[in-house]
């Protein structure tokens, strides 16, 4: 018999909210989080934009020793993790910290630290700091998560960039269901880099104006940043240790396109698959879904794939079903996007109020689905599922249910 | 309710209800490209004669970096493994990657024509995948401003493009996932994909991992002060377990292994290399680039995967050549093994191969073959073993040893430490 596994923390930083709570009303206000770039210099690109993270004060957190090495992507982590652990009331119960243990999702991790160290070095302006290169590992911010509390139990990184933090639940999941750990802190941490910025500027897949998923006038994305860090626990120990529960995890899929390596398979097969897979792993009928929270990058191609792939899933229900594009306020958010897609997902299952997707003005015939236009709704929720989608047609896909004791 | 859910999906990961109970896991497959040989049967010939992978490091200039050695890959036709079309669109480690993942099927005699792509996956270790093509990518956008990046090597440039290229060049449409957690980033990727086989999720699962050397890495490690001898005294090169070892050198390759369920192996009689077990895990808080200093994690790692510790024979080392590393996971192993620490033959294939994230794929090929052949490959390059390491290394020589167990140990630096148990394969 496989473990029950619940969500009992949740910590996130991001453009529209710098904890919970605040993110949270930013989401079903529908908050813009785009704005100009200031993390880098964007002069010399045509897009200035981006979902960046603003009015988080380093200094309220960390010592000035430690914000000198620490990458930002590991601030936010760090800041996400604390909020997390402290919202599951871990720092007032006994845990066994061997059976504590850390799965991260990573995107381009500290590689503005990096960045910085090589602009230098290449430039040969100055002597930069090799501290800068302790954040060349993808591993760093999972590292020091596992230091920040002692925690000693499994730890390990992925790297399936956009789906990374999907896919690091999942594994965190497997932690528990192998019986090596109670309590797994998963999730991830990314932040804006000038590496991935003009990547994905270059492959002509960022919205010069904003992100407006399922849209018609949609470009592409805009590039996020922040962390979203979920406690999962298995629910016995939860329950001992009488730990709020905000949702259950129910299962999860990965699966591949195997068709190219940055554009989505078209007619929705990979998405399919990926619903199908998670479903069938939760035990969850396609009937019983509530929600979506869509990958919605607002890409032209993602978008109309992932509406192919639900509607292949869900048949003539798929229209019935509110769907949230929550990267049209958080912008993608790349290696932390599931995390806090997953966050917001488990906060629509414990409010009943499904986030809506802004920006959303002039319907594509052939993104035809809904998807809960510009204002939240209020729905009971027993049900959700989250998606993610990566190059290379990496596809995840997530299984939250309510949680009830039965 | 769920035998509803199975009945309308045919991509049904419920399994058959014999399934529940768990499926043995074997490895049918082995794709190796290494410093020292490439494919299987030359990896292992080279291997028992104690082959050195390490040398002087030829593809970018090391002339300014006290540590210049690094156990390089010889130079390989790909065109021998990749169609010319597919190859335009792999820069150096997708290649190398989706070569030894040719190598594996091979050798596993799998016929992909025959085999469920969907139950068809991969779980790959790498520490950064296409480092080359990052820095590539970096420099010209700081030559060039935005117009220097490309899109080409963007897209290959992200760290999940190695078990993308595999992906479509296969057709695996099952589970597809890539770690990157320093030195136990394959371990981690063989761990996930033995669980999700023994659930009956997947049928065949191809694990491993592989990186490659570059000059930013070797930078990296260089300032970082990890590499023999950028800190240490003394000449330069691999020496686990070595009084006078001071640090690593840096390699590359990829190992990959074809895991899969005994049931799906026996019903094709495939030849079976290995049982894989199962893995234990745990994480040591000791600094972000500190091994586990008292040995403590690396004990309980080896506990948790080892249920019976009796029963191994053989313990393919984590040993880097690095003063705390190999002291610690010496100190871990007496822990565990107590008394019969001195019958456990000890190796490290790192003295041969180097020191890097995606290494695991190569050594578990190389644990595979031990339990199979009855041969322990020895630890080279030691001259002096360190009292504080008091093992029963296998030095210079391959040691001839039925071993029933086997344990695959990874460490990496900043704490985590995973260790996996592999079996001789009986069918009972």
């Amino acid at each position: 018999m496989r473990k029950r596994v619940v969500i009992t923390g949740l910590g996130v930083i991001s453009a529209v909210g710098n904890s919970v709570p605040e993110f949270w009303d930013s989401l079903i206000e529908g908050k813009e989080g785009t704005k100009g770039i200031t993390v880098f210099d964007p002069s010399s690109y045509r897009i200035k934009i981006a979902a960046e993270v603003s009015g988080l004060d380093p200094g309220s957190h960390f010592s000035k020793k430690e914000i000198r090495r620490l990458s930002r992507c590991d601030q936010f982590g760090i800041i996400g993790f604390r909020e997390a652990w402290k919202s599951a009331r871990l720092d007032q119960s006994p845990v066994d910290k061997r059976r504590t243990g850390v799965v991260l999702g990573a995107g381009s991790g500290g590689i503005l630290s990096v960045e910085k160290y090589f602009r230098d070095f290449y430039q040969g302006s100055g002597r930069p700091s090799p501290s800068l290169l302790v954040s060349y590992s993808l591993a760093t911010t999972t590292d020091l998560i596992a230091m920040e509390a002692h925690l000693k139990g499994p730890r390990s990184t992925t790297a399936t960039v956009c789906s990374s933090s999907s896919v690091s639940m999942g594994v965190a999941y497997e932690m528990i269901q192998m019986g090596l750990a109670d309590v797994m802190v998963s999730g991830g941490s990314d932040s804006l880099c000038e590496v991935s910025f003009s990547g994905f500027s270059s492959l002509k897949l960022v919205d010069p104006e904003s992100c407006k998923p399922f849209d018609k006038r949609r470009q592409g994305l805009v590039i996020g940043e922040g962390a979203g860090i979920l406690i999962l626990e298995e629910l016995e120990h939860a329950a001992r240790r009488d730990a709020p529960i905000l949702s259950e995890f129910l299962g999860y899929g990965i699966c591949a396109d195997a068709y190219h390596l940055t554009s989505p398979e078209p007619n929705g097969e990979g998405v399919e698959r990926v619903i199908k897979i998670a479903l069938d792993h939760a035990g969850v009928d396609p009937d019983e879904v509530d929600t979506i929270n869509a990958h919605g990058t607002a890409t032209p191609f993602n978008d109309i794939a992932e509406t192919r792939g639900i509607k292949r899933v869900f048949g003539g229900r798929a229209g019935e079903i509110p769907i949230s594009g929550i990267k049209s306020m958080v912008g993608h958010c790349l290696g932390s996007a599931g995390g806090i897609e997953a966050a917001a997902t488990t906060l629509t299952l414990k409010n009943g109020i499904v986030p809506p997707t802004i920006h959303y003005e002039v319907p594509d015939p052939l993104c035809d689905l809904n998807y809960t236009p510009n204002h939240s709704i209020k729905k009971d929720v027993r049900v959700a599922i989250s998606n993610s989608f990566a190059f290379g047609g990496n596809n995840a896909c997530l299984v939250f249910g309510k949680y009830s004791s039965e | 309710m769920k035998d509803e859910v199975f009945k309308k999906n045919p991509h049904s990961t419920l399994g058959t209800p014999s399934s529940r109970k768990g499926h043995r896991v074997v490895v049918t497959g082995l794709g190796i490209i290494s410093p020292v040989g490439v494919g299987r049967e030359e990896f292992w010939k080279n291997c028992l004669r104690g082959a050195s992978g390490v040398k002087p490091i030829q593809r970018f200039d090391v002339s300014s970096y006290r540590s210049r050695l690094g156990a390089q890959l010889p130079e390989i036709d790909f065109k021998a493994f990749i169609k010319p079309a597919n190859l335009r669109r792999m820069d150096r480690i997708g290649r190398i990657m989706v070569s030894a993942v040719r190598l594996a099927l091979d050798d596993s005699g799998l016929e992909l024509g025959k085999e469920d792509p969907n139950r068809m996956g991969l779980s790959f270790g790498t520490g950064l995948g296409s480092s080359d093509t990052v820095d590539q990518f970096f420099r010209s956008l700081l030559r060039d401003g935005p117009t220097g990046a490309t899109p080409l090597l963007f897209q290959t440039a992200v760290p999940n493009a190695i078990s993308s290229h595999c992906s479509i060049e296969y057709g695996f449409k099952g589970v597809n996932i890539t770690f990157s957690h320093k030195e136990t980033s394959t371990e981690m990727a063989m761990a996930y994909a033995c669980h999700l086989l023994r659930e009956g999720r997947m049928h065949v699962i191809l694990a491993g991992g592989g990186d490659e050397l570059s000059e930013p890495l070797h930078h990296v490690y260089s300032m970082l002060g990890a590499l023999s001898p950028g800190k240490g005294k003394g000449t330069e090169g691999m020496r686990p377990f070595d009084q006078e070892r001071n640090g690593i050198v840096l390699g590359e390759g990829s190992g990959i292994l074809v895991l899969e369920t005994l049931e799906h192996a026996q019903k094709r009689r495939a030849k079976i290399y290995a049982e894989l077990v199962g893995a234990g895990m745990a994480g040591s808080t000791d600094g972000l680039l500190r091994y586990d200093l008292d040995g403590d994690s690396i004990a309980q790692a080896m506990s948790l995967a080892a249920k019976d510790p009796s029963a191994v024979d053989h313990i393919s080392a984590s040993a880097n050549s690095t003063p705390d590393l190999d002291r610690a996971e010496s100190i871990a192993i007496r822990k565990v093994f107590k008394e019969r620490t001195k019958e456990i033959s000890v190796s490290s294939l790192k003295s041969m191969i180097g020191e890097f994230d995606g290494s695991g794929g190569i050594r578990a090929c190389a644990v595979a073959l031990a339990l199979y052949h009855g041969m322990i490959p020895p630890t080279i390059g030691t001259q002096n073993p360190d009292p504080d390491c008091e093992l029963n290394v296998v030095l210079h020589h391959p040691l001839k040893r039925q071993i029933r167990s086997a344990l695959l140990n990874a460490c990496s630096n900043g704490g985590s430490n995973i260790s996996i148990l592999f079996n001789r394969y009986v069918s009972s």
